[in-house]
């Protein structure tokens, strides 16, 4: 036995073959979990991609499909994608909702005008997921919208995600909120340490 | 006026920024060599401060200062040997793995991604023939890839400077090298074991090519990548790869920052990345 070249061409006949977008949509409901992943990657040049993956995503079991769906939804990036994106935060499964809060992440652009809503959804988790969103999202508006959130969200946790946040990103812009943090949470520890840590990195002592 | 001075805060809040974004971490002595590429960076880019440079770094939507940053502060030289204790690991940890369950009949596959000027690879080849007993029972097939066709053929060549193979041991140079003009030429039978092929890890035509990949090299790639792509480059891995396959990444990568699709393995001379066994 030794070192060899493979003898074999890598390519397959039927992978190179240009599969229309009907196969393809039946191939995101194939019992093979690669042929899902392929059809998930396709698709998106077939028309209702968007609608097709995300009724697919909230169906799909395997990770690695889901995976693979996120990424095409993410290179999508329509509003329609974001919609759904956005209705996983709700979900109660909680590998979807850590997955769309990374696929969303990716979305700075699209992402940014439905933020404001997010950031006031009735449900605090949904303004906590949303906090989280910002972490990574490259956008100019972090700062202002993480300064909005701690200076009108009435959630203490809410308040925390974000004020652990503006510890790293904040400048001096943010200082007026976070003393107003302190003064409106002045029975939380918490929130008390965590805005005077963001202060002190923020003034660089 | 400008202030291109960069103070100690300045430094820990770009070195935790930077690691976040590329896994890469810059201990404080490293100072001389970061500050040096990041007031060139300030000087080109105009910009007045490092607080102003540090914002454009950060929230500037397409990334693009940020990848010159990191290609000015990543070292590409590459030369024979490099990080070998995770080809120590291939020998003594992953290579049994893989071929406890594999299918005798069937070559063992291992895909070097970028293949660049093609010191990696042979480096492998030369490992196998050297170090591991197995290439008396398996076949093994090596596949180098490279999206610059200049490169792959650099690598076809084979011909390498004294520094490049500085770190190969005096007998293997002696078997696996011959002096020519220009340099230390890789032996024939060396460069015919290796498959170069031209692949751009971005583009699903090229990458559904690769099938049944059992153990992938993909060092100091996914660092020039941005975080779509990287994910995605993952996810072209992940597919290429038999299930229980294993990546090994650059030492300073992370698969955990790119995608939760694989099981950080710890063997004892290397961490390594495994697509699970169970997974379809």
């Amino acid at each position: 036995m030794a070192l060899k070249k493979s003898r074999k061409k890598n390519t397959t006949q039927s992978q190179n073959e240009k599969r229309d977008c009907n196969q393809i949509r039946n191939e995101l409901l194939s019992d093979d979990a690669s042929s899902r992943r392929w059809a998930a990657r396709d698709i998106v040049n077939c028309p209702g991609a968007t609608h097709m993956l995300l009724d697919q995503l909230n169906n799909e079991e395997e990770p690695s499909v889901r995976q693979v769906i996120l990424s095409s939804l993410t290179q999508l990036g329509d509003s329609e994608a974001v919609e759904g994106l956005v209705n996983c935060l709700r979900s109660e499964d909680a590998s979807l909702r850590n997955e769309a809060i990374e696929a969303m992440k990716q979305l700075p652009e699209e992402v940014a005008p439905i933020m404001a809503t997010l950031l006031n959804d009735p449900d605090p988790d949904v303004r906590i997921f949303a906090v989280n969103i910002l972490e990574s999202l490259c956008h100019d508006d972090v700062e202002q919208w993480l300064v909005s959130v701690i200076r009108d969200d009435e959630h203490v946790n809410v308040c925390a995600t974000a004020v652990d946040l503006l510890g790293e990103v904040g400048s001096e812009i943010s200082i007026e909120a976070l003393t107003g943090l302190k003064d409106r949470f002045t029975e939380e520890p918490y929130i008390q340490f965590a805005a005077d840590l963001a202060m002190k990195r923020i003034s660089g002592d | 006026m400008s202030d291109h001075n960069i103070s100690e805060h300045d430094f820990d809040k770009f070195a935790e920024f930077f690691y976040r974004k590329t896994g890469i971490k810059f201990e404080p002595s490293k100072r001389y060599f970061v500050d040096k590429r990041l007031t060139e960076r300030m000087r080109e880019t105009g910009s007045d401060s490092f607080r102003h440079y540090f914002t454009t770094l950060r929230f500037q939507a397409s990334g693009e200062e940020l990848q010159r940053l990191t290609n000015l502060l990543t070292v590409n030289e590459t030369y024979f040997m490099r990080e070998d204790y995770q080809f120590r690991c291939l020998i003594d940890s992953m290579l049994p793995d893989v071929i406890s369950r594999h299918d005798p009949r069937k070559p063992i596959r291992i895909w070097c991604i970028p293949s660049s000027s093609g010191e990696e690879p042979y480096s492998i080849a030369m490992y196998l023939l050297e170090e591991w007993e197995g290439i008396n029972d398996w076949d093994v097939e090596l596949i180098a890839s490279d999206i610059d066709t200049q490169i792959l053929a650099t690598a076809q060549k084979g011909i390498y400077s004294e520094r490049s193979i500085r770190n190969v041991p005096a007998s293997w140079k002696r078997r696996y090298f011959k002096s020519v003009p220009g340099g230390h030429q890789v032996s024939e039978d060396i460069r015919d074991a290796v498959e170069f092929t031209r692949i751009n890890l971005s583009e699903p035509a090229d990458v559904r090519s690769m099938r049944n990949i059992d153990i992938i090299f993909c060092r100091n790639l996914l660092i020039y990548f941005d975080d779509k792509s990287r994910k995605v480059a993952a996810e072209y891995m992940y597919e290429a790869m038999s299930p229980g396959g294993y990546i090994c990444l650059g030492h300073t990568e992370s698969m955990g920052r790119i995608s939760p699709l694989y099981r950080v393995k710890k063997f004892p001379a290397a961490i390594v990345y495994q697509r699970p066994l169970e997974a379809k």
